[in-house]
């Protein structure tokens, strides 16, 4: 196998830009009391831990954790918890996935907190450019991020790694530029579990081969990797040896979030093809969201133009925090179809779009049974509730009086605010909770 | 969701279904952002609670607009945390020192070593309801 040069002069480089520990960042913008401190988000229904800032890993806790685990923290360790504010992490995913494209060739937005950008230039210019991106992002935005770049997407993930836990770096790490001897020492000693796409299943397996590091990885033959695991695991091993060959992510399915973008066959200019694109994508997502059994709170439109168009360059990206956790097909469909209509410019020809669904639980919660119950908008909900189910699962979690059937049972309605007791305002899509700033 | 995806500006189609003929003309109006915000990216809205800053045009109840891409210069209106508290302040500068203006005093507030400072972006615009 004959790998690229793996330092070239001018060239388009590839990073990989993620924001720092995103949704405690994000309650950070506004909250100077939690900088410096412990910090950690809890999932729906405030059950368990789903961010952690620097000093929260520090103390031990991991995600995942139990929130009643962790409540003893909060006094012995000055702990700051706060609820998910999905209207929030929308809003400020959304302002640094448009700034990025401001910077890249081109743009994948591959997840909430982080996208793919696309730097052409020498080394030197894209080092600058590294930096001036995290500038910007501090700036504009208020939260930290870290870039890596190498020569392709597996790479600028491992880049990234780098950067993230070296902060001498200052969260900035092009893997071209350091010392190759260092290079290969670190990949000697990071666990190929780390690298991306590789999981612990595989990563099980390649111990079982002797295969436990970066370095050892990405010595062993693409061949045999192919034929012992898969394709996909052998374009990883071409990419750690810096062959380009991994092209757009289309589709993920993880614990965080439930993707599919695509890159069209013939470029997509009017509103009413791109309606067609997010509805077929948007249906995909809500049909792997009820195979998994899981809910979304966060719905991610994404579309960008081509690294070599002649035309303006765009990549609109949005976030909609879903009113209750959903994933009905109909609902999701509607609402991707209308914020996609709303950013698109109409005459650009777009080659890729999708649509993110994150902010992902297993169940619907108490906000289902809203509808179930008052049936309020059922007729747009396909799916229905098991009532009597659901009103017993709540009785359980919040106690008898929480709820009852009809909307005479209810105690009263901000009965919903319960799942979010730690939540901070929604400052930037709310009009009636706005920051208030002394005058 | 971004709006008026749903409302529109206005529907240029009649009740009958006939275009209406002001439709070619029409070509979405005043667009209050176009002209309030800079940059969406990095613009931040807040509401003001206080009365020490009238003479900047700042009142109790006021939305000011907030851009946190623009410079700070010697005379800028900004948001600003000082000591853990977010204040409306005029930032002051002579020479070395920096300093934090209201009509609380006739002279700035001189920022020390000790105090915890943090800008947080400029005042662009203030939307003050006139009743």
């Amino acid at each position: 196998m004959s790998a690229e040069p793996r330092t070239s002069g001018h060239s388009d480089h590839v990073a990989l830009v993620d924001v720092n520990n995103f949704y405690v960042s994000c309650e950070r913008i506004f909250d100077y009391s939690l900088r410096n401190r412990p910090v950690v988000v809890l999932s729906n229904n405030d059950g368990c831990v789903v961010a952690r800032s620097q000093e929260a890993k520090d103390l031990g806790i991991a995600t995942g954790e139990p929130f009643f685990k962790v409540r003893r923290l909060m006094d012995s360790h000055n702990l700051a918890v706060r609820s998910s504010n999905y209207e929030l992490y929308g809003d400020i995913s959304a302002r640094v996935m448009e700034l990025l494209g401001r910077f890249g060739t081109w743009q994948e937005v591959y997840s909430i907190d982080e996208s793919f950008i696309g730097l052409n230039g020498t080394l030197e210019q894209v080092r600058d450019t590294a930096v001036q991106i995290r500038a910007a992002i501090t700036q504009s935005i208020g939260v930290p991020v870290c870039v890596g770049v190498s020569a392709t997407k597996t790479l600028a993930k491992f880049s990234n790694h780098i950067a993230k836990h070296n902060p001498s770096m200052d969260g900035v790490c092009i893997e071209q530029l350091m010392e190759p001897a260092l290079v290969s020492r670190i990949m000697s000693q990071v666990p190929a579990t780390d690298v991306w796409g590789v999981g612990k299943k595989t990563g099980q397996k390649l111990t079982g081969m002797g295969v436990q590091s970066i370095a050892q990885l990405k010595a062993t033959d693409p061949q045999l990797i192919r034929k012992k695991f898969s394709v996909v695991l052998q374009r990883t091993v071409m990419e750690l040896n810096g062959q380009r060959c991994i092209g757009p992510v289309e589709e993920r399915s993880d614990k965080g979030q439930v993707m599919f973008t695509r890159s069209f066959s013939t470029p997509v200019r009017t509103r009413e093809a791109m309606d067609q694109v997010m509805s077929i994508y948007a249906q995909k997502a809500a049909s792997r969201l009820a195979s998994e059994g899981r809910y979304a709170s966060l719905l991610t439109v994404t579309a960008g133009t081509s690294r070599f168009a002649t035309s303006a360059a765009s990549f609109p990206s949005a976030q909609i925090r879903l009113v209750r956790p959903t994933r009905d097909p109909i609902v999701l469909t509607k609402i991707a179809v209308a914020a996609m209509n709303e950013l698109m410019e109409p005459g650009i020809d777009y080659v890729r779009g999708g649509v993110i669904l994150s902010g992902l639980s297993e169940h619907p919660g108490v906000d289902e049974l809203d509808l179930g119950l008052l049936g309020s908008t059922s007729a747009e909900e396909s799916e229905k509730v098991n009532v009597s189910d659901v009103v017993q699962q709540v009785s359980q979690r919040f106690g008898a009086k929480a709820i009852g059937l009809g909307s005479a049972g209810l105690a009263k309605a901000p009965e919903w605010s319960m799942k979010r007791e730690h939540m901070s305002p929604r400052y930037t899509s709310d009009w009636d909770e706005l920051f208030t700033v002394q005058a | 969701m971004p709006p008026g995806a749903a409302q529109g500006p206005v529907q240029a189609v009649s009740a009958m279904g006939f275009p209406s003929p002001a439709r070619d003309y029409f070509d979405g109006g005043l667009d209050l952002n176009r002209l309030l915000v800079h940059d969406r990216v990095a613009t931040f809205i807040m509401r003001v609670s206080g009365h020490s800053m009238h003479s900047a045009g700042i009142y109790d109840g006021d939305e000011i607009i907030v851009d946190r891409s623009l410079p700070v210069k010697h005379g800028t209106m900004i948001v600003v945390s000082l000591n853990g508290q977010m204040l409306v302040r005029r930032w002051q500068t002579e020479g070395s020192q920096v300093g934090l203006l209201s009509d609380e005093s006739p002279l700035p507030v001189l920022l020390t070593e000790g105090d915890e400072v943090e800008v947080f972006g400029v005042i662009t615009r203030c939307l003050h309801y006139v009743r």
